[in-house]
């Protein structure tokens, strides 16, 4: 191997490092350390001047590793790999220090931070010094995919990339198409009609040429890794005698918009729901509207309505999260009974009108003015629903702390809606382990990025769309379906998958097959070679996470770029 | 020398003596070494004194086969000694190789050994305070026993070693095959092993060549070999029967196993294993199949003394070599 020649660079970030850490005395200590050739400090490491200065040392000076000095790996490792790459160097012959966030941002004694400073360089100048140059691969990436879930988010999807030349499989359990949208009458804030908004919709998902509609049916096992997924998916025989159909089909990418199913109304026993006839839910009440009568179970119409919001949300005992739609849903119904049952009073008791989405602060405003009577209640004080005796002119009679008045309010009532919430399907966890993916604790699936990344999953390839990642509306669903869409257009134009060079590897030789390790891994990227009793790492499926490197007890599995020559060289390193 | 027999010389440290007959048991195979072999030094089956040693030129022995680990000051005379008159010096067993179950000793201080040993042990007298010294005076006489030291040390803690021979003891084949390769060595018949290599053992874990079934494995409870009626076709660890074989070196003839005991490790780690003990805590603690740290604890209940365990014949080879706690 030639000489090596080791550039350490230190980076004042300002004054965010240089203010606690004294980078001069860092970078002297630096310089004494075997195989370091230039030792700098920088206002900006990151900069471009900064960026530069690492190119023209590693031309001039022949450098052949970079330890940069500054902040997380997680901020800037990328962009002084590129640095190294432009210059010519392998992009992996670098190592961070982080001497920010775990240095000057957490220690206030300068001394003892220099100290600990001057340690992480000199363990990032052993590490680097056993790098071992790694190459980024290549795998082809199938165009096709694979829809779970008709509803509005998985339709939108599909219809995207079809429309784009993918061919779909859009996979539904039920015998239709359309999810929990399609038992809806109007929507909110602007009164269309579900059921307009979805035919179109359908009618295309049904006609078009790249679609393979997939009704009565479920995906019943997913293999492989991004762009190169099998999916087997078995449909239900519709003649009762007859077997299911299994296929399996390759597919690149997977997008799951299993979508959510409302809240039990019956687990909340103070609202008498199952007991008192005209307390209905929300869902029961839009099949009312769609079947075009507001009546009560007698068959009259009612004169008097009330709304109660967050029925199953915003509480601690059923679901701490708020529903996002209800609200809106609500003021919707007010509309519609005031439509259907001209007259009518309606009661709306809510905790808080969430009115946060476009034209819906509008909406609430000309509710208001339909003359809906709005009752607050506290959080955990529910309202008490009984029947009314046979003097008053009203079925029930409605308990309310009112919050804003301060009083008891007694209200009539001859139909209670539930605005019941939304909560992840019961097979969720089913779900997620079929396609590799977590949920939260109220079963939601979980994104790669909450912020900056919405629509992938912690397992390249999966997407979500829709209410399976958490409750929301149709253009919230809409616009994760068509981001969906438009994150696998992106890699399909590619054409190319790029791996990172960074994966764990199986030391056959080393392997005993003990299978230890079989079903730690996150990502399944280990599968079992029952023949050679081997396990064996699909690269293009492993994060580097490095679970089954630690469990491995024979030491078969190891790193790239986590070696135990590297790790122990950087613990020396922070321990001399 | 005139017959041109090979010079040998057989010696034990902190050691059973296990090691001895494991090269006894060779049976007849010992009179070939005899007949190869001129031992000079053998205490537990032929002679040989301090003072033969003593006046041997350097490098006159062939090969010193030395078992035991080095706890007193003896061992490491003797060992330093036999690695000056030896071209070959062969670390064989456990405890020579990685301390074996001297090395335990290692997770107690000196104080608390000589403690349980001479003063709270039940079987002392009461009243009787008395601790050997290494030096004392008796009716004016200077008495002196080799000095007990704080720690054990395996072999190359203390001398270089040029090969092992693993095995708690070695088993009489693998002894018989790591005999006849340094003589084939030797005798410039067969080509040397690298310096360092461990012989009489393969190179790959026991689990390769144990013949139960293995499956994916997760673990609810843990059970002691006589807690549970095993499947005697599935892997014990499987079973939830604690087997240190995933991270143990092959070479034994998988015995334990197929006799229905979970492997204790006595072979050392698998050769891409730097510290069988880690290793094993790292593999056990990824199979235990529960996320409610009340559960885990109660499944850790199962295991009763991990460390003695999971680093039984190698606590000296181990990174951390012995306790450091305060």
């Amino acid at each position: 191997m030639e000489d090596l020649k080791i550039g350490v660079y230190v980076c004042n970030c300002g004054t965010n490092i240089a203010k606690v850490v004294d980078c001069d005395a860092t970078i002297e200590s630096a310089s004494r350390l075997p195989g370091v050739a230039i030792a700098r400090p920088y206002k900006y490491m990151c900069s471009n001047p900064g960026q530069e200065m690492i190119v023209a040392d590693i031309r001039e000076h022949g450098l052949n590793r970079v330890v940069v000095a500054a902040c997380s790996p997680r901020m800037h490792e990328p962009t002084f790999r590129k640095a190294l790459q432009q210059a010519g160097v392998n992009p992996y012959f670098l190592e961070m220090a982080n001497i920010r966030e775990q240095c000057s941002w957490v220690h206030e004694d300068g001394a003892v931070a220099t100290e600990k400073a001057k340690a992480l360089v000199k363990a990032a100048v052993l590490r680097v010094a056993r790098h071992e140059p790694l190459e980024r691969r290549s795998v082809d990436m199938c165009p096709d995919l694979l829809v779970i879930g008709g509803g509005i988010a998985g339709m939108t999807a599909a219809l995207d990339l079809a429309d784009a030349g993918s061919k779909i499989y859009l996979v539904e359990r039920a015998d239709h198409l359309g999810g929990n949208l399609a038992r809806v009458d109007l929507t909110a804030p602007y009164l269309d009609s579900a059921r307009d908004m979805l035919t179109d919709r359908m009618t295309r998902v049904v006609e078009h040429p790249n679609i393979s509609l997939l009704l009565n049916s479920e995906v019943e096992r997913l293999e492989g890794f991004v762009g190169n997924f099998q999916a087997t998916i078995a449909t239900k025989a519709r003649n009762g005698n007859a077997a299911d159909q299994v296929a399996t089909v390759d597919v690149g990418s997977v997008v799951v918009c299993t979508g959510y199913k409302e809240f039990d109304a019956s687990r909340i026993t103070h609202y008498g729901y199952g007991k008192l006839p005209n307390v209905i839910t929300s869902f029961e009440f839009e099949k009312m509207l769609r079947e075009g009568g507001v009546e009560t179970k007698e068959g009259k119409a009612p004169q008097y309505v009330a709304i109660i919001h967050c029925v199953g949300s915003r509480n601690l005992e059923f679901h701490a999260y708020c529903s996002r739609v209800c609200c809106m849903t609500a003021l919707k119904y007010a509309h519609e009974v005031k439509s259907a049952v001209p007259g009518a009073y309606v009661s709306d008791i809510y905790i808080d009108m969430h009115a946060f989405g476009k034209g819906h602060e509008d909406f609430y405003r000309r509710s208001s003015e339909v003359k809906t009577l709005f009752l607050m209640y506290a959080k955990d004080d529910y309202p008490v629903i009984r029947r009314a005796d046979a003097k008053d002119d009203c079925e029930m009679l409605i308990e309310v702390n009112e919050s804003l008045s301060g009083e008891t309010i007694e209200i009539p009532a001859d139909m209670v809606i539930l605005m019941v919430g939304m909560e992840a399907r019961d097979d969720w966890a089913d779900v997620a382990h079929l396609v590799n993916i977590s949920g939260d604790k109220d079963g939601w699936f979980i994104e790669s990025h909450p912020k900056l990344d919405p629509v992938a999953t912690t397992t390249d390839g999966i997407y979500i769309a829709g209410a399976c990642q958490a409750p929301k509306d149709i253009p919230d669903s809409v616009a994760q379906a068509r981001a969906a869409a438009a994150r696998i257009l992106g890699r399909i134009a590619k054409g190319k998958l790029e791996i990172d060079a960074v994966f764990a590897e199986v030391d056959e030789d080393k392997c005993s097959g003990c299978r230890m390790c079989n079903e730690l891994c996150p990502y399944t990227a280990i599968e079992f070679d029952a023949e050679k009793k081997r396990s064996h790492i699909i690269s293009a499926l492993c994060k580097a996470c490095g679970a089954c490197v630690a469990a491995c007890p024979s030491g078969a599995i190891a790193a790239r770029h986590f070696t135990d020559a590297q790790i122990f060289a950087q613990i020396e390193g922070v321990l001399a | 020398m005139a017959d041109k027999k090979l010079q040998i010389a057989i010696y034990w440290g902190a050691a059973c003596g296990g090691c001895d007959v494991s090269i006894l048991d060779t049976n007849e195979f010992i009179l070939d070494v005899d007949a190869l072999c001129d031992v000079r030094l053998w205490p537990l089956a032929a002679d040989g004194k301090y003072k033969d040693v003593e006046a041997m030129a350097d490098g006159e022995l062939d090969v010193t086969i030395m078992h035991g680990a080095v706890r007193n000051s003896e061992n490491e005379h003797m060992a330093k000694l036999l690695r000056q008159k030896s071209k070959i010096f062969v670390a064989y067993g456990s405890c020579a190789y990685m301390g074996g179950i001297p090395g335990l000793a290692n997770l107690v201080p000196r104080e608390e050994i000589f403690a349980r040993a001479y003063l709270d042990n039940p079987s002392i007298e009461p009243g009787n305070r008395t601790v050997p010294l290494s030096e004392t005076t008796v009716n004016g006489h200077d008495l002196e026993i080799p000095k007990f030291y704080d720690r054990v040390y395996k072999l190359d803690q203390v001398v270089d070693v040029d090969y092992y021979v693993p095995g708690c003891p070695p088993q009489p084949d693998q002894c018989k095959a790591a005999i006849l390769a340094l003589v084939g060595a030797l005798t410039g018949t067969a080509e040397a092993p690298p310096k360092g290599a461990v012989v009489g053992a393969f190179d790959r874990a026991l689990c390769d060549d144990c013949q139960r079934t293995k499956t994916e494995k997760k673990i609810k409870r843990f059970y002691r070999p006589w807690q549970i009626m095993q499947d005697p076709d599935t892997c014990l660890m499987e079973q939830g029967i604690l087997c240190a074989g995933s991270a143990t070196r092959s070479g034994c003839g998988v015995r334990c196993p197929n006799s229905g005991i979970p492997c204790r490790g006595c072979y050392g780690p698998a050769p891409n294993v730097l510290d069988q003990g880690a290793k094993l805590l790292s593999a056990v603690s990824s199979i235990i199949d529960s996320k409610d740290p009340q559960e885990i604890d109660q499944i850790l209940e199962g295991l009763p003394d991990f460390t003695s365990f999971a680093n039984r014949y190698g606590v000296p080879a181990s990174l951390l070599q012995r306790s450091h706690r305060q």
